[in-house]
């Protein structure tokens, strides 16, 4: 469902990504990891279609530029991306109007209960905490029902009942048969429910796991043994 | 103190050394610095002009008490609010609970700062020559005038602190202090008029009198830079340490109230310090850093949405919606009443057609730096309009909606007061009200095509460059059809029209630009900085 292919990223002389190819398929949780600096943040930019690349990205069979990506893709951004004049409410109606949605009060109000912000709806982008903000992010990034969704390291600054719901939620897509990508150093909070792994340093791809393929699932080892030498 | 003194001089010293990595910056500030010595040296060699009659320096005591007044209101306004600071987060969180004197403390983060003050005042130094040629002053004068700045700035800044800790949750204390500035405000204003009345002169002439009085060098901050500089400018040297002076004991005072109750001060710079850092970080991630951040919103449960439509437009009705927010009549903002004002002032005092243009050109460079800083360039850093599934055209044309429309409203506004205290006729301020619309336009193009050709430029210097260099190309060619067309073929009876083709050339650009960057969202990065 998600196709990178050969995408390279250049800051002037620096090469932030180079000649990278991954694929995510239906039902598939990879995973982006990597030290600081690596380029997985800019490498989901690339996907998300925000930053410009040389290289093919396709979404669903379509350019990630072309409304159609657009439309299938979700992206949760490591910042949370906010309007500091809208409500909570208001965020949600402006993304249901933006994609077009039809139906989607029902669908909007659940996901704020899920994330606890339903009492809150009428509270300005400016009056959120971080983990608040974050929260709404990931609403407004659900909310049009993306087949393939990116997140940036989703879980920080989320409160421990945030942090298991947003869990809950990936393995419901995972089954609903959406692609995920999950740039994280968070090694743990993916434990449970990735299914491939892709390693980056300076902005290359240094090795690609499956989950099967790791005979004892240790995320955390298999990111030592692979930054510290092995490929 | 040894950590201190430490601190300060390995950050300099690390200030200096980070040029080396950026050789175009290193060589601009070596070429500001060569020009600035160069400038004093000619001063200091050149004789002064003796047959030279020079402007009046009262003009120059009309900026200073512009500049005074501003800092004092909005100063007051941040100390009313959050306070203002010496300090930075890594002080918060190294130096603050590091075991040294917290006066000591204070006293680094005085010095770092009128450091800072001093560099980012130096742009007086540049006006040597202005100033010279101006009112014939010579090197000491601007070098006073210089300090007397900075002095002034840093006042301000240490006032804000101190009305902080007197203001802090006590409302009373905060209605006093808003009455005192308002009082202050409005003893000005009556002093002018009285002035008016009693010597039949205009507002300038009524403003010019009243700062070169005796009484007006007496105001706390606001007149005490002129009694300074009037000293200076008199050779009275008891003049000019009075006046310092004044500055020095106001400034102990609320130092002292900071060191009061054992130096304690720590929370009350706290809070200042961290919405400082927040905005710089908003600046550095690219976040709004809109003025309304500040302003408190109250959203009431029974408020209904305005958000219409499906698709692109929505983006549209988003800005309504935030606008509404900042400003109860929605594009009637503190803008437009302070340009309608400006605009009055200007027809009543100015009436002559060459005024009218001068003023027209002033609005319109004042809008270029609105629009190109304004609410398209702030969605250009969000993601949603990159990744809503609609074409780059129209989600374009509906992100630029407001910024169309504002200064539409804005000109209805500016020129019928133009026109009714008659700074020109009615006809021509109509066409004036066109330029000044159509250059909105104009300049959003202009937002489009920086987005273009610079959204992937990392150098912030050949981005300015580049953009100065489009902008003259843009805007050369409306200026001097309409000037030639004005000079060599419309009639005196029509020479109201003199704008339009500047208006036409404008609009016709600005949808040139728009429809040549329409597939911009598609070709270009998010921007992470204004």
């Amino acid at each position: 469902m998600l196709s990178v292919n050969n995408v390279t990223k250049k800051y002037g002389k620096l090469v932030a990504n180079d000649s990278i190819s991954l694929g995510v398929a239906r039902g598939e949780v990879s995973l982006l990891l990597g030290p600081n600096g690596a380029g997985k943040s800019t490498l989901i930019k690339c996907i998300a279609g925000l930053l410009k690349f040389t290289g093919d990205i396709n979404v669903c069979g379509n350019d990630n530029k072309s409304i159609q990506a657009k439309r299938d893709l979700g992206y949760i951004p490591e910042v949370p991306a906010l309007y500091e004049m809208l409500t909570i409410w208001e965020h949600m109606e402006f993304i249901a109007r933006a994609y077009s949605l039809e139906n989607w009060r029902d669908r909007a109000e659940h996901l704020l209960e899920r994330f606890e912000l339903d009492d809150k709806k009428k509270k300005l982008g400016k009056e959120l905490s971080k983990g608040m903000q974050q929260k709404l992010s990931i609403c407004c990034g659900f909310l049009p029902k993306p087949k393939v969704i990116l997140f940036d390291e989703p879980l920080v600054g989320l409160d421990p009942q945030a942090i298991k719901e947003l869990k809950i939620m990936i393995v419901e897509q995972q089954k609903a048969g959406n692609a995920i990508l999950i740039s994280t150093h968070m090694l743990d909070s993916v434990t449970d429910f990735w299914t491939s792994c892709n390693i980056m340093m300076e902005g290359k791809i240094v090795a690609i796991r499956h989950r099967n393929e790791n005979s004892d699932g240790d995320l955390e080892d298999l990111f030592f043994r692979i930054t510290k030498g092995e490929r | 103190m040894k950590a201190l003194i430490y601190l300060i001089f390995t950050q300099m010293k690390n200030r200096i050394l980070a040029l080396r990595k950026k050789p175009g910056m290193m060589i601009l500030y070596g070429l500001v610095l060569l020009i600035m010595i160069a400038l004093v040296i000619v001063i200091i060699i050149s004789d002064k002009p003796t047959d030279k009659t020079f402007s009046d320096s009262r003009i120059l005591y009309l900026f200073l008490t512009g500049f005074g007044l501003l800092y004092l209101f909005t100063f007051t306004y941040s100390g009313l609010s959050t306070g203002s600071t010496f300090f930075s987060m890594a002080d918060v969180g190294l130096l603050f609970v590091a075991p040294i004197s917290s006066k000591k403390v204070l006293f680094y983060g005085l010095l770092s700062t009128i450091g800072k003050t001093m560099l980012t005042s130096i742009f007086i130094l540049y006006q040597v020559p202005n100033l010279s040629n101006m009112f014939g002053y010579g090197f000491m004068e601007v070098l006073s005038l210089f300090l007397i700045y900075v002095v002034m700035v840093l006042f301000f800044q240490i006032m804000s602190m101190g009305v902080y800790i007197f203001s802090n949750g006590n409302s009373n204390r905060k209605r006093l202090v808003k009455a005192l500035l308002y009082g202050l405000f409005g003893l000005i204003i009556v002093s002018a008029y009285i002035i008016m009345q009693k010597e039949n002169v205009g507002i300038l002439d009524s403003m010019k009198l009243l700062v070169d009085s005796k009484w007006f060098g007496l105001l706390p901050g606001v007149g005490w830079p002129i009694m300074f500089f009037k000293g200076v400018l008199a050779g009275s040297i008891i003049q000019a340490v009075v006046a310092l002076s004044l500055f020095v004991i106001l400034g102990a005072l609320f130092v002292s109230l900071l060191t009061a109750n054992k130096a304690d001060y720590y929370e009350d710079v706290l809070y200042s310090t961290e919405v400082t850092y927040q905005r710089i970080m908003d600046y550095k991630e690219g976040r709004n850093v809109s003025s309304a951040s500040n302003r408190k919103v109250k959203v009431s449960d029974k408020e209904k949405s305005i958000l219409k439509g499906k698709g692109a437009i929505v983006f549209a009705y988003k800005h309504i919606l935030e606008i509404k927010r900042s400003s109860r009549f929605v594009f009637i903002d503190g803008y437009t009443i302070f340009l309608t004002i400006a605009a009055g002032i200007t027809g009543y005092s100015l009436k002559n057609e060459m005024g009218a243009y001068i003023m027209l050109a002033t609005l319109i460079y004042m809008l270029y730096f609105i629009t190109i800083l304004g609410r398209l360039k702030l969605e250009l850093m969000n993601p949603y309009i990159y990744m809503v599934p609609e074409s780059s055209f129209k989600k374009l044309l509906a992100a630029s909606m407001s910024s169309i429309l504002k200064p539409c409203v804005d000109s209805i506004f500016i020129f019928s007061i133009f026109a009714i205290v008659g700074g020109a006729g009615i006809l021509q301020c109509i066409f004036m009200a066109l330029a000044y619309s159509s250059s909105g336009a104009l300049f959003l193009g202009l937002t489009v095509v920086y987005q273009r050709v610079l959204g992937g430029q990392p150098n912030k210097v050949a981005q300015v460059f580049i953009g100065i260099f489009l902008l003259l190309i843009v805007i050369t060619p409306a200026v001097t059809v309409s000037i030639l067309i004005a000079l060599f073929v419309l009639p005196e009876s029509l020479q109201f029209l003199s704008t339009l083709p500047y208006s036409m050339i404008s609009l016709i650009s600005a949808f040139f630009m728009f429809y040549t960057c329409r597939n911009l969202l598609d070709n270009t990065e998010i921007s992470n900085r204004i």
